[in-house]
């Protein structure tokens, strides 16, 4: 009965406490300085700034006292992918590839542009995996739905329901181990009538067929006790008038620098390039 | 009854759940032939549109594209979840399930229940599968033509048989997951309030 405790394994990213600088940022800043890393790194075609924006997680990491090793670790699985795509690389050749070859054997070459295009691959996933790893080991639940919140508060303005999908993450977070522990009683309680659910050696059909009389009732106890939840915050007139909020966080000094910064690294991610691109 | 916007946000973020959970367990999985799997993660956002409507399924799906980009930079498995750590790919594509679903909804809801909820699955899923390759094919064709092993021009080939081959039969799981449970939910929504006995003898 092996797989059977699912919530041992049910985690969204590895909140670390600590009391570091970057914990202490506010959540929307957090999720500035993540868009700050995933843009340039996701589509800037600059190699020195994909490579200065890889470093920043590095930098943060330090501060927040998180391991490197510890956000680096999901990092080894992906290795025989990058080894593989390496190896293409390697085989076939760029249309018009001026560039000087590295290394040679019989009719394989690596040129330079191709070895660029590997080592820059392996390094914008490993950038992005860092700051995603980062900032789930930095933000805890509670910070990481206010952040929506605050990060679209500008929106708000203009009818963007930034409150209610901050609302909806928070329910979300707070029903994953109540859906977690749901399917756990589900699947024991089919697993004592007979079910097989991936054990034996019967047909895909069957064994797809053993999943329906799992989701359905985990679904609807799920729907069920959003009813019920839904009853009880309407019955304390929620969304009736304003609310307040029980944590209130960020207006402070170095957040407002740490956002500027963010801001601005964005901005400068896409303009030096070009910049430097029309001196030259 | 009228949907409260309070019903609205609570449940899509219940469904949410659902999904998250699907997406970090095995069970977002159906074993299928010859080693593959189907995805049913993205079950609970056509059942948020559905229900709710297309905003409630984009928030669904916001959600589960989200733990799909956590999970693939956390925790990876496979040799293309590298490749899901790209927003364009994980979340973007997401967004638009809840809408085509709800649209499918939408055109069939007069007829009967179980059968629109089954096209509304059948049309998400195939939304699903469809941007997500097409996203994948647009960002990442260098690193997809390495992990297949073929050229960069035989790949929309490839990922049309893909779609072909594995997006036909999760529409078809879809419209099956979907169909049972909105049917099963609505059996509940109609006969809550009222004693099951009374409703027996007819």
């Amino acid at each position: 009965m092996k797989g059977l405790e699912f919530w041992k394994n049910v985690s969204i990213g590895r909140y670390v406490e600590s009391d570091s600088p970057v914990h202490r940022l506010a959540p929307a800043t957090k999720y500035l300085w993540l868009l700050a890393i995933m843009i340039p790194v996701s589509s800037s075609r600059s190699a020195v700034v994909v490579c200065a924006s890889a470093l920043l997680p590095l930098v943060f990491a330090v501060l927040a006292r998180v391991r490197i090793r510890f956000l680096l670790r999901g990092f080894l699985p992906v290795l025989p992918f990058i080894a593989l795509a390496a190896t293409f690389q390697v085989f076939l050749s760029w249309p018009g590839d001026a560039s000087p070859v590295l290394a040679a054997v019989g009719p394989v070459s690596l040129s330079l542009r191709e070895a660029v295009a590997v080592v820059m691959m392996a390094v914008r996933f490993a950038a992005m995996m860092l700051a995603i790893g980062l900032f789930t080991s930095v933000t805890n639940e509670g910070d990481t739905a206010r952040g929506v919140e605050d990060l679209f508060s500008p929106l708000a303005r203009i009818g963007f329901p930034a409150r209610s999908l901050a609302l909806t993450i928070a329910v979300a977070f707070r029903f994953i181990p109540i859906v977690a522990g749901e399917f756990e009683s589900v699947v024991k309680a089919q697993a004592a009538r007979g079910a097989d659910f991936g054990t034996g050696s019967r047909g895909p059909i069957r064994k797809a067929k053993a999943y329906l009389p799992l989701i359905v009732p985990v679904t609807v106890r799920a729907l069920e006790r959003a009813e019920s939840l839904a009853e009880a915050m309407e019955a304390r007139c929620y969304g009736s008038g304003p609310a307040t909020r029980y944590v209130d966080s960020g207006g402070v000094a170095t957040d407002a620098v740490a956002r500027i910064a963010a801001i601005a690294w964005i901005v400068a991610a896409f303009v030096a390039p070009a910049l430097i691109a029309s001196v030259s | 009854m009228e949907r409260s916007n309070v019903r609205r946000i609570v449940v899509s973020g219940a469904l949410g759940a659902v999904s998250a959970v699907m997406a970090i367990t095995p069970l977002g999985y159906l074993p299928w032939f010859g080693g593959a799997s189907l995805t049913i993660m993205h079950i609970p956002v056509i059942i948020a549109a559905v229900l709710e409507g297309p905003i409630a399924g984009s928030a669904v799906g916001l959600i589960f594209g989200v733990t799909s980009l956590v999970k693939a930079a956390t925790a990876p498995v496979g040799p293309l979840d590298p490749l899901f750590v790209n927003p364009l790919v994980s979340v973007l594509p997401r967004l638009a399930i809840g809408f085509a679903a709800w649209g499918a909804f939408k055109l069939f809801r007069g007829r009967f229940l179980p059968l629109a909820a089954g096209v509304a699955g059948a049309v998400g899923s195939i939304a699903n599968t469809a941007l997500v390759l097409l996203a994948l094919g647009l960002t990442a064709s260098a690193q997809l033509s390495g992990a297949f092993g073929v050229e960069v021009s035989a790949l929309p080939a490839v990922l049309a048989t893909l779609a072909l081959s594995n997006g036909l039969v999760e529409a078809a799981a879809a419209a099956v997951f979907t169909s049972s449970v909105i049917g099963a939910w609505k059996g509940i929504e109609t006969a809550r309030g009222r004693s099951k006995l009374s409703g027996e003898g007819r």
